[in-house]
């Protein structure tokens, strides 16, 4: 990669030197088994371009562009502007999301609490704004900074005590939606609206500002921003490292603990951003809900490429997986039918995507 | 012993015949004969890798053999799993114990074949057959006693009585002392002399030569996959048996004089580090551009001594000098940063990296000198990697090229440019050549001479003879997690390093 700043285009198609999605993998193990078959699909992918941006991502980018015509073809007035920032609604505070998700899976941990830590995110700065009068933009570094505490929470029981991902993840999504429900006395919290007299509604002008999508560019920034961390700075280096193998990273003398942790912080501070966007977007929030919101997220990971075993992971695949997610989401209620059904295409997914990646790996064993 | 018969024939219960057993790259049995009599305490020996644990497992079924026969009762068989030699009467007991600590004692020695009352399982009758099998041997364990409250000892106990319950004809020992108190070694060994009593035949591996002579009635030995001899324990002294084990030629050329100037300042003291059950009281020094040899036995400690003076795992106590001045070293962090290199034994797991490029592996311990701001200055870091991939000759197309489809050998430099980056003065090369083909080898013991030349202080841990006597300026001996002596280079013969690495258990 020369240069930090990656060009926004080549984020989006997930260029990262060291990160290889699934498709790929299986690939490559394949033609080292087999030399003579796939042949020619070996040879485009050895074009340097396919190369860069990653054979995988390309093929996942095919799959949302066709989802779209078929929906488009399906269903009447599917392609119109109103659809499409109905779709990016959804894409900003799930983005945010999965990217987060991102950095922790690539430690090969897991985090189950994102979803329902934005909520609380939300509840808590919503409720403080309502009924102590706080300006807008301090509940908004609240609700970031409430995602931050989780994160460090649940990355320092990761890293420092050794307490599995999984269960810490799955007793602070508890805490979270309790906590919520706690703090506005199992309220729903809605945030103000756009034309607010007292001018507490501006906060909305960040995800759309005369029809203009005002989120899509800071959600552009962020990817950016979040790619370069990944594939430029030592946190991003050593995420990913020690994802594939902690150990050896530990005997090179790097303090691994400090590093598995501030995935989890990342991770917290973008669910404490997804927050603000979901807000933006929707002002209702419900206490005692956002699990949902988990299996979308890691689903939008592993289809990006991000191995569930750590060590491998794409921002920009992540940024695919989740306009495939939100496209999904935005056919399935244009079709009428309920979400339950979209639940049940996300679970096949993570399980249809982990076991390829899976079983990839074991060919290659 | 004296009791044994030697000469009645009939008497053999098992004799394996011209067994060949290869691996890729490797001739790990190469026509090995081993013949075991009723009642009789048969021990096998030889060094590390000498095959005695490959034989072992062909008997048991884990291996198939390439060729050669095996014959038991009078009938040639081959046995496909464990299960199979088991049902036919041959048992091994491990060192590593096979047993789940939750269940109680009467319940790990018929796992997988409890008694059933209908659909339930009928743990009284378990732990009825479990006090008759105890009383048989003179245990006093109790069947109902969780299995990890037991000692070491009584585990093993149990796991004898688990071998009887299956009616073992044959029973093989895998170093069973090597966990067990001397009162432990000593009710061990009267069991066994039971069992020899029953006219069972018992294979009995281990490297501790007093036990030998105690214990067996015949030694067989082995020697790079290769059948040395068989003796008669009452008639041969422990020299016969050493030089059994150790007499090969040594091919590549010893070093005969120490590369070191007699007055080269010390780089390293270790002082009475402490580090659980494998690293006791262990004190050396190095020197400046020295190839200081740690030799010894599988077990004996050499590894545990590394990585606590590294940091990697915890020490009870010991003190640590970098060139005089004494050093706190707690975690890898620390020995880093005062400049010791570790490359470990099993690269894949603790050394690389595997799913990164030479790139990200060569900059891992140095990562912050690469940095500009807040970013990896990635076109310094490649030059660097570059600079080590053509310094080392690393056979690779690009520094972009991700570990996992290096050879061994190219591995083990990547590893080594991990540390050279990082510029330490003191590496520790722990079995540098394992798993590394001949050529590549050549080429690190190279490196390693080169390395030292130029002023850096290495540890060599080998299991290796021929590496030791060939790279080593100096060479300490460890034994059961001591130090067990120090040889010059000018005075070291395998001889001598064996009889230290094997001393006598007192």
């Amino acid at each position: 990669m020369n240069g930090n700043v990656g060009a926004l285009l080549c984020c989006f198609s997930g260029v990262d030197g060291t990160s290889r999605g699934f498709f790929e993998r299986k690939q490559s193990a394949k033609s080292n088994l087999d030399p003579v078959g796939g042949k020619k699909l070996e040879k485009i992918k050895q074009n340097p371009i396919i190369k860069k941006l990653g054979f995988n991502r390309i093929i996942l980018f095919l799959i949302l562009l066709l989802m779209y015509a078929v929906f488009s073809s399906v269903v009447k007035g599917f392609a119109s502007m109103d659809r499409i920032l109905s779709i990016l609604n959804y894409v900003y505070f799930l983005g945010f999301l999965a990217l987060g998700v991102t950095f922790v899976i690539a430690t090969g941990g897991i985090d189950f609490s994102i979803g329902p830590v934005m909520f609380c995110c939300a509840l808590m700065a919503g409720y403080t704004l309502n009924n102590y009068g706080m300006p807008v933009i301090l509940c908004i570094l609240m609700s970031i900074l409430i995602g931050f505490l989780f994160g460090m929470f649940n990355g320092y029981l990761v890293a420092f005590v050794g307490v599995p991902p999984f269960i810490v993840s799955m007793a602070s999504m508890n805490i979270a939606k309790g906590l919520g429900s706690v703090f506005t006395k199992t309220q729903s919290v809605s945030w103000p609206q756009a034309a607010d007299e007292a001018g507490k509604g501006w906060y909305r002008n960040l995800v759309k500002y005369n029809g203009i999508p005002t989120g899509l560019i800071l959600f552009a920034i962020a990817v950016v921003i979040l790619f370069i961390v990944m594939n430029n700075t030592q946190a991003g280096r050593y995420i990913l490292c020690l994802g594939s193998n902690k150990e050896a990273v530990r005997l090179s003398g790097v303090n691994v603990k400090k590093w598995q942790m501030s995935a989890y912080v990342i991770c917290g501070l973008l669910v404490g951003i997804a927050a603000v966007f979901f807000v933006g977007a929707y002002t209702t929030v419900q206490p005692g809900l956002g699990d949902t919101y988990n299996n979308e997220a890691i689903a939008s990971c592993v289809m990006g490429g991000t191995s569930m075993v750590g060590g491998l992971a794409s921002i920009g695949g992540t940024v695919i997986g989740v306009f495939v997610i939100s496209l999904l989401q935005e056919g399935i209620m244009a079709l009428r039918m309920t979400k339950e059904v979209q639940m049940i295409i996300t679970g096949l997914i993570v399980i249809i995507f982990v076991y390829a990646d899976v079983s990839a790996r074991r060919r290659k064993n | 012993m004296g009791d044994v018969n030697l000469n009645k024939a009939d008497d053999v219960i098992l004799t394996m015949k011209g067994i060949d057993k290869s691996f890729p790259g490797v001739h790990a049995l190469d026509h090995v004969d081993l013949e075991l009599r009723r009642g009789e305490v048969h021990a096998l020996m030889g060094e590390n890798g000498a095959g005695k644990s490959t034989l072992m497992k062909v008997l048991t079924g884990i291996y198939t053999k390439d060729s050669g026969s095996i014959w038991y009762e009078g009938r040639e068989v081959e046995f496909h799993n464990t299960h199979e030699a088991q049902e036919a009467g041959i048992v091994i007991v491990h060192q590593e114990l096979n047993m789940v600590g939750d269940l109680t004692v009467a319940q790990n020695i018929f796992i997988g074949r409890e008694f059933k009352k209908g659909i339930m399982i009928d743990d009284k009758k378990m732990i009825r057959e479990s006090r008759k099998l105890f009383d048989e041997l003179k245990i006093d364990i109790d069947p109902k006693a969780k299995m990890s409250d037991l000692t070491v000892g009584k585990q093993q106990m149990c796991e004898i009585a688990k071998a009887i319950s299956h009616k073992a004809k044959v029973i093989i020992f895998d170093e069973p002392s090597a966990a067990l108190t001397e009162k432990e070694i000593e009710d061990l060994f009267s069991i066994i002399r039971d069992l020899r009593a029953q006219n069972l035949g018992i294979i009995y591996i281990s490297h501790r030569m007093d036990e030998i002579k105690v214990i067996t009635d015949r030694v067989t030995v082995m020697r790079d996959g290769a059948y040395v001899g068989t003796l008669i324990t009452d008639q041969c002294t422990k020299e016969d048996i050493i030089n059994m084990m150790v007499g090969r030629v040594i091919y590549e050329d010893p070093k005969t004089k120490s590369a070191v100037p007699a007055d080269a300042p010390v780089v390293l003291k270790v002082e009475h580090l402490n580090a659980g059950k494998m690293v006791q009281d262990v004190s050396f020094e190095l020197h400046k551009g020295e190839i200081l040899g740690f030799s010894g036995l599988m077990g004996a400690g050499r590894t545990e001594t590394a990585r606590a003076l590294f940091g990697a795992d915890p020490k009870q106590s010991g003190d640590i000098y970098i060139n005089g001045e004494k050093v706190e070293i707690n975690s890898p962090e620390d020995a880093v940063k005062h400049g010791i290199g570790y490359l470990s034994e099993d690269r894949k797991r603790f050394g690389i990296v595997v799913q990164k490029s030479i790139t990200e592996n060569s900059t891992l311990a140095t990562l912050d000198q690469y940095m500009s701001g807040m970013f990896i200055n990635k076109a310094e870091e490649r030059k660097i990697t570059e600079r080590y991939i053509d310094e080392l000759s690393t056979k690779t197309p690009g520094p972009d090229q991700l570990v996992v489809n290096l050879s061994g050998g190219n591995q083990q430099k990547v590893v080594i440019a991990k540390w050279l980056v990082r510029n330490c003065d003191i590496l520790i090369f722990d079995e540098p050549t394992r798993g590394i083909d001949v050529g590549a080898k050549n080429e690190i013991y190279k490196l390693m001479n080169r390395l030292a030349a130029e002023g850096k202080s290495i540890i060599m841990i080998s299991s290796e003879m021929t590496e030791i006597l060939r790279m080593s300026d100096r060479i300490v001996i460890m034994c059961e997690g001591r130090k067990t002596g120090e040889i010059r280079i000018e005075e070291a013969t395998q001889e001598a390093i064996m009889d230290k690495a094997t001393r006598d258990i007192k």
